[in-house]
């Protein structure tokens, strides 16, 4: 029995004990369940959000009225948070939009405030006009009740919203998807 | 001239091959992808001719370039046909050693796998390969991280959901095992920014960040019952020597155990971990030897049980 030992070593040790009792791996087709887009495994449900989505009507008036130069943040982004048993329509104001080295870096606030505020938010990216997702990526609570979104886009989207600034109108709409909730 | 023809073909392909080997060592995944391709059809062509002019080992040679070059592209279905065509020939057996790791998925470099697994659909025999090849060292930097079985298996499991909505994007030319620990790390990383915003302690915590550095001492621990010989076979001391340090690593700020594990176990230097977090190569110096002094005093506190102390 020793009775001296470094962290390192006992980190190691508890890595190296740990990978000896793990688990069994997940078999491919229960990850690539997991992993599906939710669009794909309730579409009913995907189409009549999509469809709500499309009807809301924000006035632009306000955002329009300042100048460009004056606005802090951009034009409001309809959008439809949608919870287990609820959906609300509200808008998003972005407050930071980066697009570098094919990833999208976002900050936006919610409109209305919602009781619960979860910590993690699935954001799905829709254009506007079409009914088809862009892209979801999730949107995490950061301070101030703001969302934050760091992912990769696709290839395409990474191209064509490069030039795009927080002032700018946003080519799409948002669906706000609680992570845990299902159809 | 036709076997000629093929030995021609052949060697473009080799060309190709060897430019696509270059671009994804340099890391233009694109590039390397566009030459794989345009190699592969050449090699088709090549296998085509070899079925009405070629000989039988110049017919196995094109056979074998092709599959290879159909699983650097990720058509797997395709290279087991062509394995399947060629093990049917005359003279297979005598190069059975070159087959062998076509044959054998458990023998694919992960470059293989990732192009089979970033298809659609993806292969699911492909992926079982790799997520088998990297789940327990994944889930070993998981359970240091969470400290605690059940959300170690959730933080792995929801790493590799995350890499399959991304598989896309996925690079064969990448560190793969580095990838999709640094997804599990940043998905941690997540959850502990928004457990520490909630947390009534939250700004305390953040502000003993960047206090002075108290403790200067070394990073040996001495417990006073003695450890067990951690080379020994399994035992009870080892289990509860386990239980010790994951109870010390709970109880240490998020941030400390993400350095650990990036210092100790990932290998990451101290100016590599502040670089991402924004800090100077002494500070995060500063920040290890506060952890480590914290997983000391952590260590050696008697463990909390139901009803009472220890």
């Amino acid at each position: 029995m020793s009775n001296e030992i470094s962290v390192e070593q006992l980190l190691r040790w508890r890595a190296a004990r740990a990978e000896a009792e793990a688990p069994p791996a997940p078999r491919a087709a229960r990850l690539l369940e997991l992993a599906r887009p939710w669009w794909e495994t309730w579409p009913e449900r995907f189409q009549r959000v999509v469809e709500r989505l499309g009807s809301i009507q924000i006035a632009y008036g306000h955002a329009m009225a300042e100048p460009v130069e004056a606005r802090r943040s951009g034009y409001p982004v309809p959008t439809l948070i949608v919870r287990l048993r609820e959906e609300l329509e509200t808008s998003v104001c972005v407050l930071y939009l980066g697009v570098r080295d094919g990833r999208l870096r976002l900050r936006f606030q919610l409109e209305k405030a919602i009781t619960h505020t979860p910590e993690t938010l699935e954001a799905t990216f829709v254009a506007q006009g079409f009914t088809r997702p862009l892209f979801s990526a999730p949107a995490v609570l950061s301070v101030d009740n703001e969302y934050r979104v760091d992912c990769e886009l696709p290839e395409k989207l990474a191209r064509d919203w490069k030039e795009l600034k927080v002032t700018d109108r946003m080519p799409f709409r948002l669906i706000l998807r609680s992570d845990k909730d299902g159809p | 001239m036709d076997a000629d023809e093929i030995q021609t073909l052949m060697q473009r392909a080799a060309t190709l091959e060897s430019n696509a080997a270059a671009a994804r060592t340099a890391g233009e995944e694109a590039a390397a992808d566009g030459y794989f391709h345009s190699a592969l059809e050449v090699a088709v062509q090549a296998v085509n001719r070899s079925a009405a002019e070629g000989s039988l080992q110049v017919r196995l040679n094109a056979l074998r370039a092709t599959a290879r070059l159909s699983l650097d592209c990720g058509q797997v279905v395709e290279a087991r046909r062509l394995i399947a065509e060629a093990s049917d020939l005359d003279g297979f057996r005598e190069q059975h050693e070159q087959w062998a790791e076509l044959r054998d998925s458990s023998a694919w470099p992960d470059g293989w796998l990732i192009a089979a697994v970033r298809r659609d659909p993806p292969d699911s025999a492909a992926l079982d390969e790799l997520v088998e090849r990297y789940w327990k060292t994944l889930f070993g930097r998981c359970l240091l991280l969470t400290a605690n079985y059940e959300k170690a298996n959730d933080l792995a499991q929801d790493a590799w959901c995350r890499v399959l909505r991304a598989r896309r994007s996925l690079k064969p030319g990448g560190n793969f095992p580095a990838y999709i620990t640094m997804i599990a790390t940043n998905l941690w990383r997540d959850t502990q920014r928004s457990a520490k915003r909630a947390g009534p302690m939250a700004e305390h915590r953040m502000s003993s960040l960047d206090a002075p550095v108290v403790s200067e001492e070394g990073e040996m621990i001495v417990l006073a019952d003695g450890l067990p010989d951690l080379k020994a076979r399994e035992s009870d001391e080892h289990k509860l020597l386990a239980m010790d340090i994951d109870r010390a690593l709970g109880q240490l700020e998020p941030r400390w155990r993400d350095v650990l594990v990036a210092r100790f176990i990932t290998g990451e230097s101290a100016a590599e971990i502040g670089r991402r977090y924004g800090r100077t190569e002494q500070t995060v110096t500063g920040w290890i030897r506060e952890a480590i002094g914290q997983m000391k005093v952590h260590l050696e506190e008697p463990a909390q049980v139901a009803g009472g102390e220890t």
